[in-house]
């Protein structure tokens, strides 16, 4: 294939190998470059069948593709046109799994403003419906761990082990597992705010709230983060919330 | 002034006049050109009208018997009109079974036809066995009372309607730009049956758009994708080949939403089919000089009335089908209100 042809054909249908053989002929060489159709040749149901079958997905029936949704979403608005709720219901409802994969980069970028949800004229609950997409594609393995979903594992942890989040604890938690260095004390290994190996943005982000910060919650924020605070009787709700995730087999969506 | 009234055409419109015109006591004489009464409905069996989801012999049953019961009504079956003279108020018309009858005033309620499918080539109609029309489909449930697949007898897997045949498409002439008004109807009904009676039948609808218009569109298009799962596709069927390997067939259209060519395969597909206006309708157009639609032949009111039911010609009225596609119930009330007019135009007494 010549080239300047290449741009007419999007990159993930161009197929090449190394050695090919078709029917006992050696097409190696020049003639080893595959096009793969463009063509739907078939629907997978069952996709279709267990988002209908799950409680919080069971309204995607009732999308009657208005996009009153989509014109409403800040995402599809102000970030990406991928990021597009209804076509996502079309193609979850008829199993277009590579159509939705195309966009695994974005599917999870709900801010979760729910105007889609207030304003669909069909009852649709938008955004419950597009967690269960997401929630089915990662049980498929459609979609990758992607860099929200590390924060929001690392929330849902600090909140089934306390049955709250420290907001400080959370902040720099998370730093260090994006793989910035935070320096601890050694003794009760806290972090110690500001030190280690933090970029500047990062510092000059964090210090500009606490500048406007009342004493008193800063120091309540302070002696939080050596003591982590636990809701009281929190165990049982605990237990109940391992179940549900392990029942689920997906912790965060 | 002749006190005595025809009504052409023995279908919902047609009996529903004659029923009217005999209660209130009016010497009617119904023509139809069948052996029976009751039109399309009831001759093709039909399982279930839109949009009361009753059978022909519920909504239909009645009216024919009240009909031949009345002894103010004369039916002839198996009668056509051959020529008509006359000026309004006294029409001489003389009838295929040799008799000339003087009439009053005239109910036209000659109907429609289906549109034939074997003009849509690339569909594969007649081609392949488990290409069907919706009125077939509609003859499976009332005769056979089951759902299969002609080719093999089995429960198909999937079953797909094809939206718009012989509507909306100007590749079939000038006759065949109008909609059919009810195929998104039944077809929304005959999904929702075949969902109910076999859940794990699989139900498509490929559509432009969906026109379930009015009061409609709860139970004919949310109602069967909410509650019973039909799925709606966007594209308009292209062309049905046939697999040899697994004996399905594919069906090819552009997924418009999706924006890719699919070709999909199915075990069954139903054929929406339009409504033209029946031979019968042409040729009494022609006889009466009744005004016609310049593309479809359909038959148009007067330019001078609101009303649907007052045509272009003196003492002739026309009611249902014959004017363009319409729900059985709406063609049953034209009936009934034509002949309100034709007894007012006579002026005879009417006796309650």
């Amino acid at each position: 294939m010549a080239i300047h042809e290449r741009g007419l054909v999007e990159q993930e249908r161009i197929i090449k190998k190394d050695r090919i053989v078709i029917d006992g002929v050696d097409a190696s060489g020049d003639w080893n470059l595959i096009i793969l159709p463009r063509v739907i040749n078939d629907y997978d149901l069952n996709f279709a069948k267990d988002i209908i079958n799950h409680p919080q997905g069971k309204t995607i029936n009732q999308c009657y593709q208005c996009a009153y949704c989509t014109a409403s979403c800040p995402v599809h608005n102000y970030w990406d046109e991928k990021y597009n709720p209804r076509h996502f219901i079309y193609l979850a409802r008829l199993g277009m799994l590579d159509e939705l994969q195309k966009r695994a980069d974005v599917i999870w970028r709900c801010v979760s403003c729910h105007k889609c949800t207030h304003r669909c004229p069909k009852g649709v609950l938008v955004e419950e419906v597009l967690k269960v997409i997401v929630n089915q594609m990662s049980k498929r393995g459609l979609i990758e761990e992607y860099p929200s979903k590390k924060f929001d594992k690392f929330f849902t942890e600090s909140v089934i082990e306390y049955g709250r989040i420290e907001d400080g604890e959370l902040l720099f938690g998370w730093m260090e597992k994006q793989g910035y260095s935070v320096m601890k004390d050694p003794i009760l290994k806290k972090p110690i705010p500001f030190a280690g190996g933090l970029p500047d943005w990062l510092k000059s982000l964090a210090i500009k709230p606490l500048k406007g910060m009342n004493i008193d919650f800063l120091i309540l924020n302070a002696k939080h983060m050596l003591i982590h605070p636990r809701t009281q009787n929190w165990n049982r709700f605990k237990q109940v919330l391992e179940r549900v995730i392990r029942e689920e087999g997906i912790m965060t969506h | 002034m002749s006190k005595n009234v025809l009504v052409i055409g023995g279908g919902p419109a047609g009996v529903s006049a004659a029923k009217t015109l005999g209660k209130l006591g009016i010497s009617t004489i119904l023509v139809e050109k069948e052996q029976k009464l009751g039109g399309r409905p009831v001759l093709e069996d039909y399982h279930t009208l839109i949009p009361r989801k009753l059978k022909p012999s519920q909504v239909l049953g009645p009216v024919i018997d009240e009909v031949t019961k009345n002894p103010n009504v004369k039916v002839k079956l198996g009668t056509e009109v051959e020529a008509c003279e006359g000026t309004p108020g006294n029409y001489k018309v003389k009838l295929s079974n040799g008799e000339t009858v003087e009439v009053g005033a005239i109910v036209v309620a000659t109907g429609f036809q289906h549109f034939n499918p074997r003009r849509k080539g690339e569909l594969g109609y007649g081609l392949f066995p488990d290409v069907i029309t919706n009125l077939e489909l509609e003859q499976m449930f009332s005769r056979q009372g089951k759902l299969y697949r002609p080719s093999n007898g089995q429960l198909p897997k999937r079953v797909a309607f094809v939206f718009c045949v012989g509507s909306r498409d100007r590749q079939l002439g000038v006759s065949n730009v109008h909609c059919c008004r009810y195929g998104c109807a039944l077809s929304g009904l005959q999904g929702t049956e075949i969902r109910e009676h076999y859940p794990d039948v699989d139900v498509f609808c490929y559509y432009m758009d969906v026109r379930t218009y009015g009061t409609w569109e709860y139970p004919f298009y949310w109602a069967p994708q909410e509650k019973a799962g039909v799925r709606y596709v966007r594209g308009r069927i292209a062309e049905i080949t046939f697999r040899p390997s697994d004996g399905r067939l594919v069906i090819k259209h552009e997924d418009t939403i999706v924006q890719r060519p699919s070709e999909v395969p199915m075990d069954l597909v139903v054929l929406v089919l339009g409504m033209e206006p029946s031979e019968g309708t042409k040729k009494v157009a022609k006889m009466l000089g009744l005004n016609q639609d310049q593309d479809s032949k359909f038959l148009i009111p007067s330019d001078n009335s609101g009303s649907n039911i007052i045509s272009n010609k003196e003492g002739i009225f026309i009611a249902g089908a014959c004017k363009g596609p319409i729900d059985i119930e709406s063609s049953m009330s034209e009936g009934e209100a034509a002949a309100a007019e034709a007894i007012a135009f006579i002026g005879a007494k009417v006796s309650v």
